[in-house]
């Protein structure tokens, strides 16, 4: 074995709780304060995450505060609409600069403890007290606000504390590719809130990665075939990176019948408001009338879809009916990133962990549609944080999935539990994703 | 878009709309007195409006709030308002600012 090989696996056994079989997670990856810091330093610090939509910041000087843990940047939109980040710290006295989402009128960033002021590019404007300080104290490059690194993708802003971190694409292109083939990039913001969940941010987001739990969680969406619901309709992958996938199998098999596969769209509309979304409805519901014994109902579905996008200035590309993903389905991007994408539109998850504490997170939902290419482009902002089982604000899917995932982080506690076991093919995105874990932790 | 006048050098400025009267100052790269910039916390963004009322959204009671707890009373003239809040809905404003410098030339 050589020395470098050596020295590898040494450090991958460091990994404390690790993975040492695929089929089974240890309880302490969710709860232990010695892992969560570990995660801190070794992936949030390290890893390319997502930090805001462009539509967050659609004008010159328009910026959003981005927090992982303690650490905190903002995304500015700059003169010629590219975005820079920066670390989100006055050089003096070390005062957070930009809290929450707003606009730096006159393009200046200002230090509201004793008024020194930046560029929106980072180069500093102005030292009030500047003859008070020794010249070294003052270094240009010291005192030039310090950028992180940027990345926009699927119109998004996506950020590296580390600088010497690779290119976004490294890390998550083996999956996002499959987004791209779905037009991730004509997605904006119909709906947009968050809650704050009592768990770990893995365990929450574990709720996400597999489509069997319809049955007993979401008893609805089965439209009454209960136990009879087959755990295995769709088609689970997993990508290199972390990443993992679920989708439709209806290009192999077609919808059987019309009224359920119209019901369980209704349901998404009616209990969601995303994926499918009331304008989809109509489509769909026109298609009954004009569908002949015999005719294929999927071939319908996307010929109407068509003929209704095309008409409404909708963009809809060429041969995207041909993807799987198209018709319903799942992408996870490591380390924390899901998007659900269904006719054009896509529900979308970001969670993180909150108040820096292993046992909570933040839990974020996006019902993201295509519009029409007239329509004008508004600046997305947070509607608000709703507790988790608020009726009047969460539709029924989320609070069901919700109300799973505080009670498994207390069964972790619970004497002689001894971890998760997953299915083999099922829970096989969750496997991937902590031996992803793994590897950036070692 | 409603243009604003300023005394006592009878400066001329445009405001769009959404936008803030010291805003559109910067935007177009006047010197508008300021030193927190938009954040309703130093109060030399104030002026005081002369004649036009009508084309000024009124302030908030959040900005008649900071005048009232911030600005030294004896500045605290009849029409006051803060630049970095006052929005125009049309033309005809009039107001007073010392201070207002149109754009260098850096010829
Ligand atoms: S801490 Fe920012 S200027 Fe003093
Ligand atoms: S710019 Fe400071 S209060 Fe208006
Ligand atoms: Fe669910």
């Amino acid at each position: 074995m050589s020395d470098n090989l050596a020295r590898k696996r040494k450090s991958a056994a460091a990994v404390p709780f690790a993975m040492s079989e695929a089929h089974r997670v240890p309880k302490e990856r969710y709860y232990d304060r010695g892992f969560f810091e570990l995660e801190k330093e070794k992936l949030w610090h390290k890893t390319w995450q997502m930090a805001c939509r462009l539509q967050e910041i659609p004008r010159p000087n328009d910026f959003v505060e981005y927090e992982i843990c303690e650490q905190s940047v903002f995304l500015v939109r700059q003169a010629d609409h590219s975005v820079k980040g920066f670390f989100n710290v006055c050089p003096h006295r070390a005062t957070q600069l930009a809290r929450g989402a707003g606009s730096f009128p006159g393009g200046q960033v200002t230090c509201p403890f004793h008024g020194w002021r930046w560029n929106c590019d980072g180069e500093s404007s102005f030292i009030y007290g500047e003859h008070g300080f020794a010249p070294e104290c003052l270094k240009k490059e010291e005192i030039n606000l310090r950028e992180c690194k940027v990345e926009v993708w699927g119109d998004s802003v996506w950020i590296n504390l580390d600088a010497n971190a690779g290119q976004l694409k490294d890390s998550i292109g083996s999956a996002a590719a499959r987004l791209d083939d779905v037009a991730i990039g004509n997605w904006r913001v119909k709906w947009w809130q968050e809650t704050i969940l009592n768990a770990n941010w893995k365990m929450a987001q574990e709720a996400f990665m597999e489509g069997w739990h319809v049955m007993r969680t979401h008893p609805q969406l089965t439209l009454g075939a209960g136990e009879a619901t087959p755990p295995d309709s769709l088609r689970y992958d997993t990508y290199p990176g972390g990443h993992c996938s679920f989708e439709s199998t209806v290009l192999e098999r077609d919808y059987v019948n019309f009224d359920v596969m119209l019901a369980s769209s209704q349901l998404l509309a009616d209990g969601l408001d995303a994926m499918a979304i009331d304008r989809d409805m109509k489509v769909l519901e026109s298609i009954r009338h004009k569908l002949g014994p015999g005719d294929s109902i999927r071939e319908a579905v996307a010929r109407e879809m068509r003929a209704y996008n095309e008409g409404a200035g909708i963009p809809m590309p060429a041969g995207i009916e041909n993807q799987a993903l198209w018709w319903n389905g799942m992408v996870f991007l490591f380390p924390n990133i899901f998007y659900l994408p269904m006719y054009g539109n896509s529900l979308a998850y970001r969670i993180r962990p909150y108040n820096n504490h292993p046992e909570w997170c933040r839990f974020e939902v996006w019902s993201l549609t295509t519009w029409p290419r007239s329509y004008p482009q508004t600046r997305a902002s947070l509607k608000g944080r709703f507790d988790k089982d608020d009726a009047d604000n969460w539709p029924l899917i989320p609070i069901q999935d919700f109300s799973n995932i505080e009670r498994q982080q207390r069964g972790l506690h619970v004497l002689g539990y001894q971890g998760h076991r997953l299915a083999t093919e099922w829970e096989a995105g969750i496997s991937n994703m902590h031996r992803e874990l793994d590897r950036r932790l070692a | 878009m409603p243009v604003v006048t300023i005394l006592p050098g009878d400066i001329e400025i445009e405001v769009a709309s959404g936008e803030t009267l010291a805003q559109a100052a910067w935007r177009q790269d006047y010197q508008w007195p300021t030193t927190c910039w938009g954040e309703m916390a130093c109060m030399v963004c104030a002026c005081v409006v002369r004649d036009g009322e009508a084309a000024a959204e009124p302030a908030s009671a959040l900005e008649e709030g900071c005048i009232a707890e911030r600005m030294p009373r004896f500045r605290q003239l009849p029409g006051t308002r803060l630049a970095c809040q006052l929005r125009v809905i049309g033309d005809g404003l009039v107001v007073e600012k010392e201070g207002v410098r149109p754009p260098v030339c850096s010829a």
